[in-house]
């Protein structure tokens, strides 16, 4: 039986990224940066914003066990392999998996720019990357919410490639989600996702609140995107 | 298991498939494909076996050989609800999704024996998508993709289906792969369905027009909408694709959005409220309905009622000339005007031919973005060079295009081979230009635009040449017409092109063109007509202007198509201010937002402060001198050396850097300058100005070897350092590209040596092409050539290329882990069959001992490292 199988479709609208992380990604340490340099690259963000569609599936399991070497849930074929997953989740009673993609617009552009303006592509990408990583803040704010109503705590959340948990856990980890028919998600054989600007991950559900979480809501990257804080209350109890 | 009744054959009248002839299992079934009878398909498959425990990733398939009794069970209760047509449950079964669990052949005989068994009156094979992406944003190559559907076809048609259902397609050209595989594999006839996001467009952004257009062209038995939304959202989109489609229209929708509700996924719509929807998208025409996820045998029996006794609606079909690609649809009706760019056509234009001969197609990609912004609404697309394999040339000329316009493309080739190989892949409707009077011509192409569901340009020659008169010209015409009649290709796909003539050489020639246009128009009735229209002004000066005036008198003789230069603002002109004469541009309105404040001033002065370098004549010279020191005025203003000052510019003395004495003040100064500040649109009129040097010593190397080059040297040390991040040094190659394009323009050509070709890919498996781009751009500003083979690239087709071109220096890039052992293999290959080649490897999981292990002669840890590795080997 599948148990507890829930999945929601959720779409953001994400109307700006951090103009710092996006330089981040291109590499920036501080260097002088012309005025025109600046406007093209808020250009490019504003264009990425425009054509990006993000949206989200997200899916709640149990735990059915957690072994030396993976942890299985109820209801679905993902086995989560690896020490660290393993770790990671030790004490979590549930999970939840989530999928989210900015869309294939945003590769066509990239495509587009392949083609037209390395400068601009290489801009681009580094803006996808930061909208796309948002719209991950987002669907986790809504799984810390989820969590904190059934009166439970989340751990960060973690991504298929991040430690010793191996890409080829993609296939499952998509069909959990229904992914390819929801989002549109698809994998190549070499197990990475088109849309490109698509991220997966694993939010432990668990039963006490977990450390590493950040102090206080100023500083969570989350924060924007967080329901729980209009209700009154945080993750913190 | 066999058809029990008797097969019966019949041509629809939508006029579909004359060259197939369709086995249809009975007079009912025949009935709904001509649009006359209704048919109820069943409900959702999946969430019947969710509920009954089946896990998420499970393959649901191997259910039909593990658990037959409950796939029948399941079936047996939508036959009993009213279902005429059961879906089988093969939606994923293809050979790569299977895997080891079981053969495409076992899957679907026993999943056609459930559905047989379960009392379907009608078994449809179901085909959903192949669950991978296909190129050029995925990794799975269109025959690879028609080759899983073939094997499903032709399991499906051998182990007793009566129709094929392909569903749930976000991808046009997965939709086209698979009907042409059930086309070409099998006589039964094909629905086809694709999914639509709330916006309206598929996730890989085809619209319901474009869907609607391009599947009926295709020769779909019947077309639609399936899951996505809930009906009342499907209403609306399938109500778009009602005028569009010449075959029978379906849906099926979700039982609306899925929520949860006690750990459960419920859908939002009740029977009642679904069975509301369908009723409205009946009374719009749609003749063929059923249910997706979250439906049951209960909306099943819901639309059995509303289906009893009840007469399909007919509807009106746009008789438009259409053509599209997997995001456009071009549509004229009759009276419009529509304007095909000629740009792509190698046929007298040197840097189109050099740019097909070095496959570096950055120039082509140029010309369809420059023609798309001037206004033309399809692409002609020619590569007809004798020194270049055309037809693989045409292929990736089209594949590469689609990636920088969303117009759809008119393949213009004489090699019935080469056209075949590019419509066949084309995620659209394309036109293809073209075939002719001749025989041999009309049995080749004809054929391929039914086939692949293309507009056809016909030209007006057979074998005794191009007809003088008017009257010979329509007699041609009826030839093509009548054949293509024959065949059943839709008399408003079929475009006459009654050949423009020089009429310096004939002045005959204009009237007998118009003559025949306006005949083609009144003797054959819904055909169209296009012209090459510049022909006529051959020989003549000042061609433009008769190219003009032919143009005008052309779109009132009935002309359709232009195919014109759309850069060329008097044609334009002519094109928007026939739209106001004719009606079609509806109170002037684009007419007025163009062109209000206009005046009647020469071409030149409208045109924004651009220099043309005139070397005619002293007097030019002195004159585009005079007006460079102007603009260099204004460089050195924006630079900062002037009164106007942007914040932290980079000019050269921000890092301390002492700078040349003479920077800023001559030339070669401003040059560096610009290159160093990353500002590319006022480098070529500097770099112009160096050449102007009236004795003569500064030709093309030495503006490369004394200026750009120690300018990009600098750059380089200064991202070396720092001080520079990538943007910078990304907008200073850009800079010295502009002077490099300017050296390639003028007249000395053929005096800029290159330095050597690279060879460059991102390895097999691997999509992340954007290192490789980086350096790719780097070494073009050094004065490299390179061929980009793009992502993804077999090692054997890379080597290939290397040997082919003998080139000394290649690059490979790996972004993933994975990818790695692909580049091992390439470079393995590479080391067998160019032994001369070097290696440079990079990117982000590689480093000097990883490079070491694959077997790399170079390790560059980023792009400006390969610029000084690439100065190293080829000098």
């Amino acid at each position: 039986m599948a148990a507890g199988l829930r999945i929601a479709r959720e779409s953001y609208d994400i109307a700006s990224v951090d103009r710092r992380e996006v330089l981040r990604y291109l590499g920036y340490r501080d260097q002088r940066l012309s005025d025109e340099l600046g406007e093209r690259i808020d250009a490019v963000v504003g264009r990425c914003l425009l054509l990006a569609r993000p949206r989200a599936s997200i899916a709640d399991y149990p735990v059915a066990s957690v072994d030396a070497g993976e942890v299985r849930l109820d209801g679905c074929t993902l086995r989560l392999t690896g020490a660290d997953i393993v770790g990671h989740l030790h004490d979590a009673t549930r999970v939840a998996l989530f999928a989210v993609t900015l869309g294939a617009d945003i590769d066509r552009e990239l495509r587009r720019l392949s083609l037209t303006d390395a400068l601009e592509q290489v801009i681009f990408d580094a803006a996808a990357t930061a909208l796309v990583e948002r719209a991950a803040d987002a669907a986790n704010a809504r799984i810390r919410a989820y969590a904190a109503d059934l009166g439970m705590f989340t751990s960060w959340r973690f991504s298929p490639g991040y430690g010793d948990l191996p890409l080829s856990v993609q296939t499952d980890f998509l069909a959990a989600l229904d992914a390819t028919r929801q989002l549109g998600i698809t994998l190549t054989p070499s197990d990475l996702m088109v849309p490109t600007k698509s991220v997966t991950a694993v939010v432990g559900i668990h039963p006490d609140p977990q450390p590493g979480l950040e102090g206080s809501c100023s500083i969570c990257s989350l924060a924007e995107f967080c329901t729980l804080r209009t209700t009154g209350r945080t993750c913190r109890g | 298991m066999a058809s029990t009744a008797s097969p019966i054959s019949t041509t629809t009248p939508f006029g579909h498939d004359a060259c197939r002839t369709l086995r249809i299992k009975d007079e009912h079934l025949a009935r709904v494909l001509d649009g006359s009878d209704h048919l109820l398909f069943d409900g959702a498959m999946g969430t019947q076996l969710q509920e009954r425990g089946l896990a998420a990733g499970e393959i649901p398939e191997l259910l039909c050989l593990t658990n037959p009794e409950e796939i029948t069970e399941i079936h047996a209760s939508y036959v009993a609800a009213g279902s005429e047509a059961i879906t089988t449950n093969t939606f994923g079964a293809n050979r790569t999704k299977l895997g080891d669990a079981a053969t495409v052949d076992e899957i679907f005989s026993a999943a056609i024996a459930c559905a047989r068994k379960a009392g379907a009156r009608y078994v449809a094979a179901d085909i959903g998508p192949t669950g991978a992406l296909l190129q050029p944003m995925g990794t799975l190559s269109f025959d690879d993709a028609y080759d899983l559907f073939a094997e499903q076809v032709v399991a499906a048609t051998k182990a007793g289906a009566d129709l094929f259902i392909i569903e749930t397609m976000a991808d046009l050209a997965e939709a086209k792969a698979a009907l042409l595989a059930v086309k070409e594999n099998s006589d039964l006839p094909a629905f086809v369905t694709m999914t639509f996001d709330e916006d309206g467009r598929t996730f890989l952004g085809t619209t319901p027009e474009v869907a609607a257009v391009t599947l009926s062209a295709l020769g779909a038995n019947a077309l639609g909408i399936n899951c996505s939304l809930g009906p009342a959202d499907v209403a609306p989109l399938i109500s778009r694709m009602l005028p569009w489609a010449s075959c029978p229209v379906m849906a099926q929708a979700n039982a609306g959005l899925p929520h949860v509700h006690e750990g459960r996924t419920l859908y939002s719509i009740s029977p009642k409220e679904y069975c509301a929807a369908v009723q409205t998208m009946l009374d719009a025409g749609v003749t063929v309905v059923g249910g997706c996820c979250g439906t049951s045998p209960a909306f099943i029996e819901g639309e059995r009622i509303l289906l009893r006794g009840r007469i399909a609606t007919g509807r009106q079909l746009r008789r438009h000339l259409t053509t599209t690609s997997a995001q456009q649809l071009v549509s004229l009706a009759p009276g419009q005007v529509g304007v095909i760019g000629e740009r792509i056509n190698p046929t007298g234009k040197k840097r189109l031919k050099e740019a097909l001969r070095s496959g570096n197609h950055d120039y082509v990609m140029g010309e369809a973005i420059d023609q798309a912004k001037s206004g033309a609404q399809v692409l002609d697309v020619n590569a007809g060079l004798p020194e270049i394999d055309e037809w693989a040339t045409l292929v990736r000329l089209t594949q590469e295009l689609q990636g920088v316009t969303t117009l759809p493309l008119q393949i213009d080739s004489s090699d019935p081979v080469a056209i075949e190989a590019a419509v066949r892949a084309y995620p659209g409707k394309p036109i293809i230009n073209s075939c002719n009077g001749k025989r041999e011509s009309l049995d080749a192409v004809l054929p391929i635009a039914r086939h692949y569901g293309c507009c056809i340009v016909g030209l007006t020659l057979d074998e005794d040449g191009i007809p003088t008169t008017a009257e010979g010209r329509l007699a041609v015409a009826r030839k093509i017409v009548a054949a293509a009649d024959a065949l059943g290709i839709p008399r408003q796909d079929v475009i006459i092109d009654c050949l423009a003539m020089a009429a310096s050489t004939d002045q005959e020639a204009p009237r007998a063109i118009l003559d025949g246009i306006r005949l083609v128009k009144q003797e054959l009735d819904g055909v169209r007509t296009v012209l090459g229209v510049s022909n006529i002004s051959f020989g003549l000066p000042f061609r433009p202007l008769v190219n003009a005036t032919f143009l005008a008198a052309a779109f009132s003789a009935g002309l359709d198509l232009a195919i014109v230069n759309p850069m060329n603002d008097r044609l334009m002109d002519v094109v928007n201010s026939w739209r106001v004469l004719s009606g079609e541009d509806e109170s002037a309105q684009r007419y007025v937002s163009t062109y209000a404040g206009r005046t009647d001033t020469p071409a030149a002065s409208s045109k924004p402060a651009a220099i043309s370098y005139d070397t005619s004549s002293p007097d030019g010279i002195a004159a585009t001198l005079s007006s460079i020191s102007g603009t260099l005025h204004d460089i050195a203003t924006a630079m900062g050396k002037g009164s106007v000052t942007t914040s932290g510019t980079d000019a050269p003395k921000d890092d301390g850097q002492p700078s040349p004495e003479a920077a800023g003040d001559t030339p070669e100064g401003q040059v560096r300058d610009l290159v160093l500040a990353g500002r590319k649109d006022p480098v070529p009129d500097a770099v112009r100005l160096i050449l102007a040097d009236t004795d003569g010593s500064h030709d093309s190397m030495y503006v490369i070897n004394e200026v750009l080059i120690p300018a990009l040297d600098e750059v380089g040390a200064r991202f070396e350092k720092g001080t520079f991040f990538l943007p910078q040094l990304m907008a200073s190659a850009e800079a010295a590209k502009a002077g490099f394009n300017v050296l390639r323009e003028s007249a000395s050509t053929d005096d800029v040596p290159s330095k050597g070709t690279i060879a460059l890919a991102t390895v097999k498996g691997d999509i992340h092409d954007i290192g490789k781009n980086i350096v790719r751009m780097l070494l073009e500003n050094y004065g490299y050539d390179v061929i980009d083979m793009g992502r993804d690239v077999d090692p054997q087709a890379f080597t290939d290329v290397v040997v082919e071109h003998h080139i000394e220096l290649a690059g490979l890039s790996a972004l993933m882990t994975t990818t790695v052992p692909a580049m091992a293999q390439t470079i393995e290959l590479l080391h067998e069959q160019a032994p001369w080649c070097k290696v440079i490897v990079g990117g982000a999981v590689l480093n000097p001992e990883y490079a070491e292990m694959v077997g790399a002669d170079y390790y560059a840890k980023d792009a400006n490292e390969s610029a000084r590795i690439a100065g190293e080997v080829l000098g």
